[in-house]
């Protein structure tokens, strides 16, 4: 017997089944499960409008239930006869039923199984409950009709609801008149983005594109779009950010980040594609939004047929309009409910603690405030904005302590770093009586929205990004917000009703902060926007008609520093590197990483690498202090440095999942992993293989189809199920709102354990969506396989990968400070050439063993063992590279490699200056290096160079062949310009050259060397006349720097010195261990000799030979022919050249 | 595919009371992709936008057996008792109708009257 489900059914259960239990001797029960699949397999087959064991079957038995009671109420209640009514003289009126029953009231009807027969399952149960059945299946329709139909109404409802509605057609109208812009000016909750849009579409647009500023909101309001325009299932509406699309042909409207519109713009300048373009969010003024309003304004001439619409808060219109011709404005108001405003500047209280620390104290009060005020029935949640992470855990820690005491608030943290499922969690809802107080960051002023938000506490501070160019330094500071950003904060406490907004700060003060944000072209690097800029030919950024311009010193610096980069030439064209650069949606650094990567046959780990660098960093904050976590992830560690870690974890995580797929949520918790950002990494690596196939950089991989048909079929079938999985997880909406604890216990890890064996069936969360989608967007397999070749990368790899990195980060280097040795390893510090005195995140690996980067193990005892430790002489000095340089309240060298100074200087530095016999180098002016042995030191050098002309050259090569293998697309296979013999040969010799043991002291210059370190222009010079020394035989005098250029990174015997003026004239009696030959020769003449003794081994790779003769032929403009009557040769010289050649005769 | 062309939009139905407008993608009886369902009346009928399964319709509406009004399904507008009525003409004749109906309609009137303005 089952239980009574509800308080209707209970008495009249017994009741009702009096009659069929005459009838019937045994008791009917349509709960009987065996009853239940009779009548399922006679009513809910295939062709059926339910079918059997579907969620709608289930439902349908829970409504067949209620229904059940239901009757048993009515018709106990009444059974007098309807006295009938009079027939009628309308026709139509007249044959209406006289005895009222409700299944009239039902315009359908349901071809039942009798229909074809009494044959089938049914035959077996009494016909008046098939009947009875078939009402309540007919009550189950009909319902469900209404109730979609509600939905439909209801909708359109709000629609017309919203402030927009009133505007649409006056949008339509104007955007009719003026072919070019209209700008649609409407305060937050108007409607603008969802409406405007169907707005369009319902006026017979088919082209229309929507771009965003963020992601995110490509997606909701895709979704949401479609679901109002009835089109949920449909493909009218979709959205295409940088990993997913759901566009199709039929497409009609599109939601797309800007950035992605800009490539559109790249690929087709004239964007044929559209009609109607709609730029939303203008006024945030984000650098691609600013960009792409640029573009606009001087595509539309060329697209007269074109429609724009801008969309933006009321903020700054003007500027807007008049960018565009005084394009006409369409204001629409918002809909927001008064919100009170009370200031509350905090005094200058006498501070508690040390100095710059927060003081929680005034946060807590407006909590008690709140408390005293409003009782607790009345809802409405806190939204506190503060200015950053730090910040938001001091005032967390304090109103938590405040919310354990009083019961009566729930304390959330929301900011980026935290862990999508902590993120969400904000909107969840606080039991009766609690509310909520989320902690914020400047995210929930526009890109995340909470409803329910009465109260909204303004500390009046943001900690902004800013851009030091100087540095190459980001620094996070704070900063009074804009007054715009004020009224946008204030603006969230009335949303949903009338609100409250407590400004921590003066009225006075308000009016003095700035009317809007500084907008981000002005505060940001632009290395990226003027790649992009470059690559889209839109003429020289410094004459580009921004809307507001960018300071003209950080477009010339972005300017040098691409020309660094190697990414623009000197007249500022793009380079073959740079064009592929500007594709690629990264860093410049890292681009080159994945160039290079690929040239060395390295780019599986390379794309993993440069994933992983592009992406937030996967490790939680809240796992920082759990030795647990620290302990799980201790063996993912590299002690190469934090990307290595970062490559272990990746191919770690990519095992988990191809072995047991279902615990890589567990194995990621374990070890205080975000499994969002793995996930994030993988997707970003897919599309640079992609980038790097389409260019020709990387063999495309036909994807391997197992040949049996059986595993072909077991594939598809797989494949199939994930697709279901998918498809079900959207439909049941994805997350649902979750009531909140009152005590948000800790986050237990060992908990986990427990529940580990095999997942619960049935249950929703058991199916890991991200799982699903990652398994169908990925070739599983083809991962695998390269996390697993990973694992075994031979050390001679693991070095290439290193220099592939250093060069890529190059000139990104920091020095470790002479005197690390001797400190703790918290106090490890380190100098750049810019930013003395950084130091290691302490997430860095290094952070945690600095003992690797000292260089306290001389092998060859040096003479020098007993001197000062920063002249300390070693072959195994370290520096680091790092990708990026944060200040906070430090200065932080963020994910940091490990490579061997002196090597990695000669090959990647792009000044090298020398004294005369080059036993002193000093690698872009800032960093000095003193070899013990200065033939040692002239051979490295000139392997350095022989090196970097090959490594160049090789490059080159492979860039111009994938630049012409683009133009003849015909031409179906060149043969790959680099050979891999060629690109072998080149791996082993840098590699040999990375090993050599050299003893050398490190250190960084001070100020005034650096400023003292050349002895300039001379008069008279005794010219080297050393023909073969560094493969060339024209040195001509540095202009600046004196001593003699030999390449253009390469300045011989420029340095001043006070111990070695005389060292090049120096001559001691050698033998060439070749050719035999003895004599005495200055160092430099032994190296020069060596170079081009005949009898010398080959082992140089070829091209450098080819590469030799080269420089005589780039005839500068000065150089005449000379013919020399003393050595009866043919000359290319300058004047100068000529004189020196004289000279030599004399 | 099939099921796509198939729910293409024929038009756009608009109920002539309370204008509400859907685009429709069959009008007759016989919903398509169903089949163990037939309607009892001449209806526009548009694919069920809420569910995914193309099987799924929805009814938007059909035309007053009396006045030949097409009006919607939702109860501000109309009712179905053996055909479809729209609320205007149920009311003319109220008196023909069971005195369900009557309570039915007379509830419908009483709290709200929603609006029977055309929306902007």
């Amino acid at each position: 017997m089952p239980p009574p489900r509800g308080r209707e059914g209970r008495d009249h259960r017994d009741h009702h089944w009096t009659p069929s239990e005459e009838e019937a001797p045994e008791k009917w029960d349509w709960n009987c499960p065996e009853t239940r699949r009779l009548l399922e397999d006679a009513f809910f087959r295939d062709e059926n409008y339910i079918r059997q064991g579907s969620e709608e079957c289930q439902k349908f038995w829970t409504f067949f239930e209620r229904l059940q009671r239901f009757q048993t109420l009515k018709t106990s209640k009444k059974e007098e006869k309807d006295p009938g009514s009079p027939k009628h003289h309308i026709p139509a009126l007249a044959d209406l039923p006289r005895t009222y029953d409700p299944r009239y009231r039902i315009n359908l009807s349901i071809l039942g199984p009798d229909t074809r027969g009494s044959r089938g399952p049914s035959s077996r149960l009494p016909p008046e409950r098939i009947s009875e059945f078939r009402r309540a299946l007919l009550h189950y329709l009909d319902f469900g009709q209404k109730q979609a139909f509600g939905r439909l109404a209801k909708l359109q409802r709000e629609r017309a609801a919203l402030p927009i509605a009133q505007y649409g057609n006056r949008i339509l109208q104007t955007l009719k008149e003026h072919q070019v812009v209209v700008v649609v000016a409407g305060d937050t909750g108007c409607g603008k983005s969802t409406q405007v849009p169907q707005y369009l579409l319902a006026a017979g647009f088919s082209h229309v594109a929507c771009t965003q500023p963020r992601r995110i909101a490509c997606i909701s309001l895709a979704k949401r779009v479609g679901f109002e325009s009835l089109s949920q299932y449909g493909s009218q509406v979709g959205y295409q950010i940088r990993f997913e699309s759901t566009r199709s042909a039929a497409t009609k409207i599109v939601f797309l980040t800007v950035g992605l519109l800009l490539r559109q713009i790249q690929r087709e300048p004239s964007l044929p594609q559209y009609e109607v373009l709609i730029v939303d969010e203008v006024h945030e003024r984000h650098l691609h939004n600013d960009f792409l309003l640029g573009v606009l304004r001087r595509l539309l001439p060329k697209r007269p047929d074109l429609k724009v619409i801008l969309m933006s808060a009321t903020i700054n219109i003007s500027l807007f309009s008049s960018y565009f011709g005084n394009a006409p404005v369409v204001q629409v108001p918002g809909r927001l409910f008064p919100i009170t405003v009370v200031y509350q500047p905090q005094e200058a209280e006498p501070t508690t603690s040390k100095s710059e620390k927060l003081d929680p104290r005034p946060f807590l009060r407006v909590l008690e405030a709140i408390d005293n005020k409003y009782p607790p029935e009345e809802r409405g949640d806190l939204l506190v904005f503060l200015s950053g992470m730090a910040e938001i855990s001091i005032v967390l820690e304090a109103a938590q302590t405040y919310a354990n005491h009083t019961q009566r608030w729930v304390v959330l943290p929301l900011h980026s770093a935290l862990s999508v499922a902590d993120q969400d969690k904000v909107f969840d809802v606080a039991p009766s009586g609690v509310r909520k107080c989320i902690l914020s960051t400047n995210i929930a002023e526009t890109s995340v929205t909470i409803d329910g938000i009465r109260f909204v506490v303004d500390s009046g501070k943001v900690k902004e990004m800013s851009y030091d160019p100087q540095a190459k330094l980001q620094r996070l500071q704070e900063f009074w917000i804009s007054q715009a950003s004020a009224e946008q904060r204030k603006g969230r406490a009335g949303r949903t009703g009338p609100g409250v907004c407590f400004r921590l700060y003066a009225e006075s003060d308000y009016d003095s902060f700035a009317p809007y944000p500084v907008p981000e072209i002005r505060r940001v690097a632009l290395d990226a926007l003027v790649l992009q800029m470059k690559s889209m030919g839109v003429g020289d950024p410094r004459t580009f008609p921004f809307i507001e311009p960018p300071p003209p010193a950080s477009l010339e610096t972005a300017i040098l520093y691409l020309r660094d980069q190697g990414a623009l030439d000197s007249s500022e064209a793009l380079t073959p590197i740079g064009s592929l650069l500007a594709q690629l949606p990264v860093d410049v650094v890292i681009g080159k990483m994945l160039i290079l990567g690929s040239m060395f046959n390295l780019a599986e780990p390379v794309l993993t690498i440069a994933a992983a660098l592009s992406v937030q960093s996967p490790f939680t904050r809240s796992a920082q202090n759990s030795l647990e976590c620290a302990a799980a992830r201790r063996p993912l560690e590299s002690d190469q440095g934090d990307p290595f870690t970062l490559f272990n974890v990746f191919n770690a995580w990519v095992q988990v999942k191809s072995e047991r797929s279902r615990n890589s949520r567990k194995w990621c918790r374990r070890r205080g992993v975000e499994e969002h950002r793995l996930y994030e990494m993988a997707n970003l690596r897919r599309q640079f293989k992609e980038l790097l196939e389409d260019h020709g950089l990387l063999a495309g991989v036909q994807a391997v189809t197992p040949g049996d048909s059986y595993s072909r079929l077991q594939q598809r079938r797989e494949r199939r199920a994930l697709h279901q999985l998918k498809r079900q997880h959207e439909e049941s909406g994805g997350r649902r709102r979750k009531v909140l604890r009152l005590q948000e216990e800790p986050a237990d890890f060992s908990s986990d354990e427990e529940h580990a064996g095999p997942a619960p069936r049935g249950a929703e969360d058991s199916v890991d969506i991200q799982d699903v989608k990652f398994k169908l967007r990925h070739n599983l397999e083809q991962l695998q396989a390269a996390a697993s070749s990973a694992q075994d990368l031979t050390r001679d790899q693991l070095a290439m990968l290193k220099l592939v990195l250093g060069r890529g980060l190059y000139p990104q280097l920091a020095v470790p400070d002479a005197f690390n040795s001797g400190r703790k390893d918290s106090d490890q510090v380190f100098h750049t050439q810019a930013k003395q005195g950084a130091v290691l995140h302490p997430t860095c690996v290094f952070a945690s063993n600095p003992e690797v980067l000292h260089a306290q193990e001389q092998e060859a005892a040096g003479p020098t063992g007993s001197r000062d430790d920063k002249d300390k002489m070693s072959s195994k000095h370290q520096l680091l590279t790092f990708v990026s340089l944060l200040e906070t309240n430090k200065p932080y060298l963020v994910n940091c490699v490990r490579i061997p100074a002196l090597q990695s200087l000669l090959l990647f530095s792009r000044s090298l200056d020398t004294n005369g016999d080059c036993s002193r180098l000093v690698a872009d002016g800032w960093l000095e290096l003193q070899l013990a042995d200065s033939e040692s030191a002239v051979q490295l050098l000139a392997a350095s160079l022989r090196l970097r002309a090959h490594w160049e050259s090789a490059l080159d090569q492979q860039l111009s062949y994938q630049a012409r293998r683009r133009q003849l697309e015909e031409e179906e296979e060149m043969t790959a310009v680099v050979s891999r013999k060629e690109v072998a040969a080149l791996s082993r010799e840098l590699l040999q050259f990375m090993t050599s043991k050299v003893p050398y002291s490190l250190r960084r210059l001070t100020g005034l060397e650096a400023q003292n370190l050349y002895v300039g222009p001379q008069t008279i010079t005794a010219a080297p006349s050393l023909p073969g020394l560094f493969g060339s035989s024209t040195l001509s005098p540095h202009p600046t720097k004196g001593g003699y250029t030999v390449t253009d990174f390469l300045t011989y015997n420029c340095l001043t010195s006070d111990t070695d003026l005389y060292s090049d004239c120096l001559r001691t009696f050698w033998t060439c261990p070749h050719c035999g030959l003895h004599m005495p020769l200055t160092p430099l003449e032994r190296i020069a000799h060596e170079n081009t003794c005949p009898e010398a081994p080959q082992d140089l790779a070829p091209g450098t030979e080819e590469a030799t003769p080269k420089p005589l032929q780039k005839a500068s403009t000065l150089q005449r022919p000379y013919h020399c009557e003393a050595c009866q040769k043919d000359f290319m010289f300058t004047p100068t050249e000529l004189l020196r050649h004289r000279r030599q005769h004399v | 595919m099939a099921s796509e062309a198939e729910c293409c939009p024929l038009g756009v139905f608009k109920c002539q009371l309370c204008s509400v407008t859907a685009p429709y993608s069959y009008v007759g009886q016989k919903p398509p992709n169903t089949q163990a369902v037939v309607l009892l009346e001449e209806s526009y009928v548009m694919k069920d936008p809420f569910t995914s399964g193309t099987d799924r319709f929805l009814v938007l509406g059909s035309r007053c057996s009396l006045c030949s009004r097409l009006v919607c399904v939702g109860p501000e507008c109309s009712l179905f008792y053996s055909r479809r009525f729209c609320l205007p003409c149920v009311q003319d004749n109220i008196s023909a109708f069971p005195r369900e109906i009557q309570q039915d309609v007379e509830k419908r009137k009483g709290p709200k009257r929603p609006s029977s303005q055309p929306c902007p």
